[in-house]
Parts: structure tokens; sequence; C-alpha cells
């Protein structure tokens, strides 16, 4: 079966675009994106209408094993013409889960002259409201702003802890679950515990 | 829309300047390259700011442009106008009313709300361009965060003047880290720039870069412990309004020595006229 794609490409990307900028703009703040719903036991709709609004035949995607079907490869290709890669370092975008940071990939952060060729990392999460909380501070955020999430996601937050080293190199994140979405940009500062 | 995609630019050109636009709000203060389109209009009126616009605007928005405060010049008519044309959106002349602000040179007395957009014209986006020519250069600059060069351009100004005599584009440092070109603001203008309420974009046609600043971030002017920064101030009050808060321009009424201050943000200033009656 097609994956489906956007009604109004102009002005459905536009508005999924606002609410991606919206969550980059003020980190951890949880987004619920009204895009198509992919196939069941495929990623959710948050994901996929992100990467509709964003990917096009610029742009490289890296697909962790777990997700990467042929029919998510269908689709990418049909819809947006982006070319999946196997080498995490080229990838502009990369479809992730916690476990894949916690192997390792060596994804891109960009070079210390242009920082903003780095990869952004799409992040499949089983639940965007867990019991461990995260406080977040920086660009974006007023005073600080505490995420909870899941106990999965201790290898991608620690992974994205060290990431705040290479600072203005690095990795910037969007979290998924389901419809809903929240983001965390590089220059986040993010410590354990409320 | 007269066979124009919707904002004019295409759909492909949107989402590069898209993506550039999320790397810039992750990265604040740094200038992301982007393909830069030639727009309807020459370079120097707006055609990084539009394309920026163009963008992140939605058929629900509410456009407003001001062009040194004023929405009734002829850059912001213009470029309002092309808007009201290619994506049909509204547009207001109301500071509060307006979902997306573009600017030339100004940032609105009226304090800006959490969902509103700021988006600046920037003619040369490189606040070390004319410290150091070579584009190379400046940009191995901002990576080993050699800004001391910038510090001794202030110096300068005491050591001729007494104070520091930049008086628009003042340089910024954001979030402690990118020394970053605020476009020609007063430098009135530039303590809105820190903890703004509103996520700020600026868009350079010509020099093809876009920066950031993030709502609720840090962003201090350069100045030394003891030339601390400091906006301008006028002894007089605008002559249509009274306001003693707003930036002034000062306006040559005849041949005689005649002249007035009046409020450069033309929304404010009407507004409290209206109040005032």
């Amino acid at each position: 079966m097609p994956w489906p794609t956007l009604n109004d490409p102009v002005h459905d990307s536009q508005r999924l675009f606002r609410q991606l900028l919206a969550a980059m703009s003020e980190p951890g703040t949880r987004y619920t994106l009204d895009a198509p719903q992919p196939p069941d036991g495929e990623i959710g709709p948050a994901l996929w209408g992100t990467l509709l609004t964003l990917c096009d035949l610029d742009t490289r995607v890296w697909l962790a094993p777990e997700w990467d079907t042929a029919a998510l490869r269908e689709a990418l290709a049909l819809h947006t013409g982006s070319r999946v890669t196997e080498c995490a370092e080229e990838a502009d975008f990369a479809l992730v889960t916690p476990d894949t940071m916690g192997k390792g990939p060596d994804f891109s952060l960009g070079s210390d002259e242009y920082p903003d060729r780095s990869t952004t990392l799409l992040v499949v999460l089983d639940d965007l409201e867990g019991a461990e909380e995260w406080r977040l501070s920086g660009p974006g955020i007023a005073d600080c702003r505490v995420l909870g999430l899941g106990a999965a996601a201790r290898p991608l937050m620690a992974r994205l802890i060290a990431n705040q080293n290479h600072f203005p190199r690095g990795l910037d994140t969007i979290l998924t679950c389901g419809a809903r979405l929240a983001a965390i940009p590089r220059s986040t500062r993010i410590e354990e515990g409320a | 829309m007269n066979g124009y995609n919707f904002a004019y630019l295409d759909e492909q050109t949107k989402r590069m300047i898209r993506r550039a636009l999320l790397k810039a709000v992750a990265i604040p203060g740094y200038q992301v390259p982007f393909g830069g389109r030639e727009m309807p209009m020459p370079y120097g009126w707006g055609t990084g700011g539009m394309q920026l616009t163009a963008s992140i605007l939605g058929a629900g928005d509410v456009l407003k442009v001001i062009d040194q405060g004023a929405d009734d010049t002829t850059n912001a008519v213009s470029i309002r106008a092309f808007f009201e044309r290619v994506a049909g959106v509204e547009t207001t002349t109301a500071t509060g009313t307006a979902n997306v602000i573009q600017t030339r040179h100004r940032i609105p007395e009226a304090p800006l709300a959490p969902d509103q957009i700021l988006v600046f014209q920037v003619p040369i986006p490189e606040p070390l361009r004319f410290i150091e020519p070579s584009e190379q250069e400046t940009r191995l600059m901002h990576a080993l965060e050699e800004y001391g060069v910038m510090q001794v351009k202030l110096y300068e100004d005491i050591a001729r003047y007494g104070h520091i005599a930049t008086t628009y584009a003042y340089p910024v440092k954001v979030d402690g880290r990118y020394v970053m070109d605020p476009s020609p603001i007063p430098k009135f203008d530039n303590p809105k720039l820190h903890q703004s309420d509103a996520l700020m974009l600026f868009g350079a046609g010509r020099e093809k870069r876009l920066y950031a600043i993030p709502p609720y971030t840090r962003v201090e002017s350069l100045d030394f412990e003891d030339h601390p920064f400091e906006i301008q101030r006028w002894d007089e009050s605008c002559a249509l309004c009274g306001s003693r808060e707003s930036f002034l321009d000062e306006v040559i009424t005849d041949d005689a020595g005649g002249r007035m201050f009046v409020c450069s943000d033309t929304d404010y200033c009407l507004t409290r006229r209206g109040e005032l009656a």
C-alpha cells in the first residue's frame, strides 16, 4: 500500500515547518503534528510529517536498521526524492532510536567553520512523557524547562550531553513519538534531574 | 495568484531555506550560507528578508512590514503589496496583530509577543567585514572565537572621540559565543534583542547568509567596563505624541533652521495619539 503524503503540499508543509521552527526555538516544548499516518508498525505521523516537510532531492537520509524497511525507502523515494545513505557521516537527517545512539555511528558534527553542515537526528521514542526528568536551559528557554522521557532514552541523552562539549559543532535532535515531537538543538544545556 | 507559487518562491527553495533556518536557530548568531534566489527587486531592498518571510509565511498569517520604523515608506509599502499579491495574506500596520513582521533597520517600540516572528533585512551580515575583507579569514575568526579585533575597533573610537561612536549595527555577542551584526538597527534597539519573547530571523540576500536569535537568548552589546554600552537619549520628546521613551527622528521642516523630533515607529506614535486624543 502506498504511503500517504501531504494533502496540500504547499500549505501543509508550511504549517508543519512552523511547528518545527517553534519546537527548535523553544527546546523541550511538545508539539502535536497533524500529519499523515504511515501504515501500522512503521514510523509515526510526526516523524513522517517532518521527513515530508524537510527532505527532497538535496538531502541524504540515514536509516537505523530496525526502521529500515522497503516500504519506508520506497515512500521516501516516491514522496521526497531524497537518497538513503549507508554512510552515517554523510547524512543530513538520520532516523534513529536511542539504542542506535548507544552504538555510536559517527554522524557529522559539522566543522568549526561550517557547524551547520551537521546531521539532524530524528529520533523514534516509545514515549515522550516519561518519568526520568531532564533539565534543559539555554537559548529558547526563559529559565529552565523540564522534559520527562522514558528510561529507554538514556543512551541518547548521554550522547546529547557529550554533544555540548563540541559546540558550535554538534547534533540537533528532533524527538518524536506518534504524532508528537519536541526538539533539542545543540545549544541546549542538559542536566539530569529536575 | 497569477501563475506564481504561494509566496513567490518555489517549494524546493523554501525547503532549502527552512532547513537552513532550523540550523540557524540551533546555532544562535552563526551565519548559515543559503542558496539565495533572485527576487523581483534589486539587492539592498530587502531580498534576504523577503526570502525568509516567503519561506515561513502561511495563508493564515498577518504580515506587517516596516522600514526605519515606518509602515508608509516606499520599501515597506512595496514589500507589503508584494506579499498581498503573491501570497494573498492579510497585512496590517498594527504591531500587536501581526504574526510575522519584516523590518528594515528598526525593532518596534511595542514589546513583541511569544508567537510573533521578526524578520530583519540585512545588508552586510558579517560584523568583522570592515576589519577583515576575506570571507575565509572571518570564518576562521568566528571558528576560533577570535574577536579581540572587534574590541580594538571600539577602543579606537574611544581613543579618537572619547566614547564609542558606533550608533547603529552595533555588534552583539549571542549566548556568549558568536559576535553578530544585528543589522543596521540603532543601538537604541539592541537591548530589545536580549531575552526577547519573539523569535528573530535575519536574512541577507546579496551575501546569501541567514542567522537567528531564538527567544529568551542572552544578547550582550560589546563594551568595556569603564565605557559601558549606552543607548541614545534625547532632550526632546516626540512633537506629535509626546513620547519620551521612543526612538526619535529629526525632521527638517523649513529652510530657516526649523526642525522637529518625531517617533520613528509610526504605529507606536499613531496608537499613542489615538489614546491621548
